[in-house]
């Protein structure tokens, strides 16, 4: 767990030295950059996005080995979204549905609409609505 | 990487029908489609050009799978295919930019939502071609090379992931259905993990087709700075203000530049002249103007 908060720390650090010594040169970023100057709490938010990820990453069974790797391949803005938002963002996978799933699914739709009095499959259920 | 010359990428209409392109199929191996559809991609580019992926597919499993989401976000796969070495452009116009895209031999990497939104089951698809006349996508979908899908039944699956898609990219190729500005912007985001030398082909590429965007133009020059290809970077930099001579950024990098050569006298004549309104650029002009001032002297190699 403390191996690649350090890391990822450290990384940052490299970072924001090697933007000091280029501090006279406008960077291309300044193309993208919003119109709004970012607030000291979406400044800070930036900073530590990257490691919020890294945590969440370790939670979720990432080899910790790459984790440093992988983030530093995201843009600070991606890395922000994914800190804010990776439980909700969506994984693609194969995720085509086995056949075991599809019968138990199955199985618990006509169950609900059984019990919704919408179908009458099962000789054990009775609607629990509107007698 | 890859020593892809930059070429006039400008296509002919697009009239013909139907498109199939030859995409080497990998099985996505269960929670592992994203890396294989950027290495089905990266071979495919590798068999059409100069491109050799940085990574091979075990790496590219290694670096997508979260395993507690069963799959990989976009993020990662947009992140995951610039480390291979390609570079990552958001799809966007919906449907006709399938079509177009597909027609000047891009595949496409899209994400499905191949149930509902109320029991989700996400999937990336590599589009490898279509057909107008019977209305049908080429798809290497899951466990099947190049199967047909209706245009009616890709749109259903399609929008529910609010018609997510990339282009990917090598050095050198660019997209058919973006502006500039966000060609500028992908290939910044390539260059920023490291990616300069190929990030620069694409720059160039895109110059012959947008030789008067001074963002771009800005983009080219600051990547010739980094490198250190002063001349080049000086030229583009003059073009950037003979299109726009109040071009802060532009007059203030140029003058920097000079200045490092060791041409304080020329540095001085551009920065004078540079202002602007807002005050985290006027800032930098400032720094740039006194380093001048003061003969230049941390910056003369």
């Amino acid at each position: 767990m403390n191996f690649p908060r350090l890391m990822v720390s450290f990384l940052v650090s490299i970072t924001l030295f090697a933007q000091v010594s280029w501090a006279q040169v406008a960077s291309t970023e300044a193309l993208f950059a919003h119109a709004a100057t970012p607030t000291a709490k979406e400044k800070l938010s930036a900073l530590t996005a990257r490691e919020d990820v890294a945590a969440k990453f370790v939670e979720m069974g990432v080899n910790p080995e790459l984790i440093q790797q992988r983030i530093a391949a995201m843009s600070e803005e991606e890395a922000l979204l994914v800190s804010h938002d990776i439980d909700t963002l969506p994984a693609g996978a194969d995720a085509g549905m086995s056949l075991l799933g599809a019968v138990v699914f199955v199985f618990i739709v006509l169950l609900v609409t059984d019990l919704l009095g919408l179908t009458k499959v099962f000789n054990f259920t009775k609607p629990i609505v509107n007698k | 990487m890859s020593a892809c010359a930059p070429k006039n990428p400008l296509p002919k209409d697009i009239d013909t029908p139907s498109s199939q392109l030859l995409v080497p199929f990998i099985a996505p191996r269960s929670e592992l489609c994203a890396s294989s559809s950027i290495e089905m991609l990266a071979l495919y580019w590798h068999s059409k050009t100069s491109f050799t992926p940085a990574l091979t597919l075990g790496e590219l499993d290694e670096r997508t799978l979260i395993p507690a989401k069963g799959g990989t976000l976009q993020i990662e796969l947009i992140a995951a295919a610039r480390a291979d070495g390609l570079i990552a452009y958001p799809l966007r116009g919906g449907f006709e930019s399938l079509t177009r895209e597909l027609f000047v031999g891009h595949p496409l990497i899209v994400l499905v939502n191949r149930s509902f939104a109320w029991y989700p089951l996400w999937h990336y698809a590599t589009l490898t071609g279509y057909n107008a006349q019977t209305q049908h996508f080429m798809t290497h979908f899951a466990k099947s090379p190049d199967e047909l899908l209706s245009y009616s039944t890709f749109t259903a699956i399609w929008e529910r992931s609010e018609k997510w898609g990339v282009i990917l990219l090598p050095p050198g190729e660019l997209p058919l259905t973006l502006e500039a500005e966000e060609i500028v912007r992908s290939i910044y985001e390539f260059e920023s993990v490291g990616k300069i030398e190929g990030a620069i082909v694409s720059y160039e590429t895109a110059y012959l087709r947008w030789p008067k965007d001074t963002n771009l133009l800005f983009a080219l020059a600051n990547a010739y700075y980094k490198t250190q290809q002063l001349q080049k970077a000086e030229t583009i930099y003059k073009d950037i203000l003979s299109i726009n001579p109040a071009h802060a950024l532009a007059r203030n990098n140029l003058a920097d530049l000079l200045c490092s050569m060791g041409r304080s006298y020329e540095a001085l004549n551009i920065i004078e002249e540079a202002t602007s309104k807002e005050a985290q650029t006027q800032s930098i002009l400032n720094a740039t103007h006194q380093e001048i001032l003061q003969g230049c002297k941390k910056r003369v190699d």
